[in-house]
């Protein structure tokens, strides 16, 4: 037993948080704000961690990157979701898209896209939710139909992050009549293809994290097939498979229950014990959600990841995002209705909870987690 | 980093969950129940045969493990034994426990003549069982027995703090046993048992609640792991917290996914229950627990990926 990460990782965790300290500032929320400049400083950060290595180090070494471990990796995830996702909208890109197309792109894809990716300069959005199709990814109703030597592709997808800012788009549909998985295949698409109209949705959320995305004819040429015809959804099992351990937002809670016991340090003994217990409490399910993260990212690095270790640890770190959301806000009380940068902890806490509402539902929900898990546990009653 | 148990731990483990289920599983504790005697007799003779007597858990990371491993077993069987309380026995021989504020109460303590007690603080006295003692004999603590203290023994306070700390996390272990046991009943329950047509485990109600469950008992055990590999105050505190809440919904969830059997000694889960509450309610309970964490935190700092309390605090 050893839940040292290593040399290697604390190095790597001192680097990034100086890179942060020096380029990021305290009170930043991530790119997605109401203030666009908030967006030039995660393009600018991705330069710059592109600049030193860093940005790609998980892709393997053929593709320019840095062969990082699996811990380098984690490490990585962590300090950037901790301190709101400087990179901005780039993770998509390095986390499956590059992977995928490193796995079943053609060799003009690869030289295409990767050092672009590589590079920090473009942004993708991820073409698969639709409106019958959330959960059940497998009802989508997207259609390619050929015409002449490409496609014609009809269709709406929703709840598509950044498709206001994306340049391409990693887009599944159907080919031809087949039912559930048979004949969805995955196309490359730039977004300025004429056919495409994005719509936002408002949400608690913020700006650029859900829309409507319209594909009125839009053709695509067949250059665009990503990992051959009617192959998408064994595209999308490998580019999910990326995305298996999920963002660490553990990392995050941490981080504002760190800040948060900061700001109540001078105030500490005249708090209700209830919520000194709370912020006790949160510390261990935070602690335990990360461990759960490490479990399956040990399982990744010696062998087969089980679906169910994945799942669990889906569950309790969304959970944990939620439970410790309520934390910050019962401790700010009516403060925790304040944004912005004079608001405690420079709205943070506001900013979290909205973002927390979502975390039970974005990539893949909590209901279908548990029945990964009810799956496992129950065998063939079920 | 490697989350999981060293082998040699895990093996002893299986040998210790063999050794219970010889005794019966769960019957010797209702053995015990009919005659507290047995429980010096057979149960502390299976102990024996494991080698426990040998087995110190201030002997190093190998050792808590293997520790570790054999509570969970006890706690998968109700095994009706204070086996923390022997663990960490001194040289004196005398068995550990760390007991409320109010009394020296303590599970199983009539089962020996005298006891090193200690409270959060880790100032350790001598108590002892008074003539003629017996267990509270109530349905939820029948082996908890109230000792009288003689005064301090001079072991020194950093001692029996270190012991405090291992106590609380040894017990957090059996807890997970107990739970971890708990859910496997539950999913057998729900299984075998035929209702509109269909095993329960068919309704979708019944498999979300249980894998809400399991996937609290997982989180049990990681913490658990990192808890041995490093066992201070402040982290056993963290660990028994979180044990006893992980116990109370997990408990609740699998006993009433019983339905009435749940709550009927014949079945193994309602006497799991019952002779958990002991280890769920000594020395204190969760909140109390919780705000003994907090206390800790601001005093000792909590580690993790940014710091908490202590210093910094």
């Amino acid at each position: 037993m050893d839940f040292d990460l290593g040399d290697q990782a604390t190095a790597l965790r001192s680097r990034l948080r100086e890179l942060i300290a020096r380029h990021i500032a305290e009170d930043y929320l991530g790119a997605f704000t109401n203030d666009p400049a908030d967006l030039d400083v995660a393009q600018r950060f991705c330069k710059l961690l592109a600049d030193e290595g860093l940005l790609t180090i998980a892709w393997p070494t053929e593709y320019g990157g840095g062969g990082g471990s699996l811990w380098d990796q984690t490490v990585v995830r962590e300090e950037m979701w901790a301190h709101h996702e400087p990179r901005g909208a780039q993770y998509m890109g390095l986390n499956w898209v590059g992977p995928a197309i490193m796995a079943h792109g053609s060799d003009e894809q690869k030289r295409r896209h990767l050092p672009a990716i590589a590079a920090g300069e473009v942004i993708w959005c991820q073409g698969f939710s639709e409106p019958e199709a959330g959960s059940d990814l497998a009802a989508l109703r997207t259609k390619a139909v050929p015409d002449g030597d490409g496609w014609r592709i009809e269709g709406q997808k929703i709840w598509t992050s950044y498709a206001g800012m994306a340049q391409w788009c990693v887009l599944a549909a159907r080919v031809g009549e087949g039912q559930r998985h048979e004949g969805i295949t995955m196309f490359l698409v730039p977004m300025d293809t004429p056919g495409i109209t994005v719509r936002p949705i408002r949400s608690m959320l913020g700006p650029h994290h859900l829309n409507e995305v319209f594909f009125d004819g839009v053709w695509a040429g067949p250059e665009a097939v990503l990992g051959g015809v009617g192959n998408g959804w064994a595209v999308i099992r490998k580019a999910l498979a990326h995305e298996r351990v999920g963002i660490a937002r553990y990392a995050r809670c941490e981080r504002l229950l760190s800040a948060l016991g900061r700001e109540l340090a001078p105030h500490w003994d005249s708090l209700p014990a209830s919520l000194r217990a709370q912020w006790a409490r949160a510390l261990v399910q935070v602690r335990v959600a990360r461990l759960l993260a490490y479990r399956t990212v040990h399982a990744q690095a010696t062998g087969e990841l089980p679906d169910v270790l994945a799942s669990a640890a889906r569950i309790a770190v969304t959970q944990c995002d939620q439970a410790v959301a309520e934390v910050l806000a019962q401790a700010l009380e009516d403060q925790a209705l304040e944004a912005g940068t004079r608001a405690p902890l420079h709205g943070a806490v506001e900013d979290h909870w909205r973002y927390a509402q979502a975390a039970t539902v974005a990539s893949g929900t909590i209901e279908v987690q548990r029945m990964i898990v009810a799956k496992d546990l129950l065998g063939s009653s079920r | 980093m490697n989350p999981v148990l060293p082998d040699e731990a895990l093996e002893f483990g299986a040998a210790a969950a063999k050794a219970f289920a010889a005794l019966g599983g769960v019957d010797a504790a209702r053995r015990a129940e009919e005659d507290p005697a047995t429980r010096g007799a057979e149960v502390a003779g299976a102990l024996r045969a494991l080698g426990t007597e040998d087995l110190d858990p201030r002997d190093g990371p190998e050792a808590l493990a293997a520790a570790a491993a054999l509570c969970e077993a006890a706690g998968r069987s109700a095994l009706p034994y204070p086996v923390t309380g022997a663990l960490l026995a001194g040289a004196d021989g005398r068995p550990f426990a760390v007991v409320p504020d109010r009394a020296a109460r303590v599970d199983h303590g009539d089962l020996f003549g005298e006891w090193r007690v200690a409270r959060l603080g880790g100032r350790a006295t001598v108590a002892s069982r008074p003539d003629g003692a017996r267990g509270l004999g109530s349905r939820l603590g029948p082996f908890v027995t109230d000792l009288v203290e003689a005064g301090q023994n001079g072991a020194g306070d950093a001692d029996a703090r270190g012991d405090v700390a291992l106590h609380l996390a040894l017990t957090a272990c059996m807890v997970l046993g107990t739970v971890d046991r708990a859910v496997e009943l539950a999913v057998d329950h729900v299984n075998g048992r035929i209702q509109f047509g269909k095993p329960i485990a068919a309704f979708q109600s019944v498999q979300f609640a249980l894998a809400d469950a399991s996937v609290a008992v997982s989180g049990l055990r990681e913490l658990a792991h990192y808890t041995l590999w490093r066992p201070t105050l402040v982290d056993s505190l963290a660990l028994r917290v979180h044990a006893l809440d992980v116990a109370r919904s997990v408990l609740r969830t699998t006993q009433q996914l019983h339905g009435a059997a749940g709550v009927c000694d014949e079945y193994d889960i309602s006497v799991l229950i019952r002779l958990a509450q002991p280890a769920l309610r000594l020395p204190w309970g969760a909140e109390r627990t919780a705000e003994e964490l907090a206390t800790a935190i601001g005093r000792d700092g909590f580690d993790g990926l940014f710091e908490h309390g202590g210093s910094a605090g």
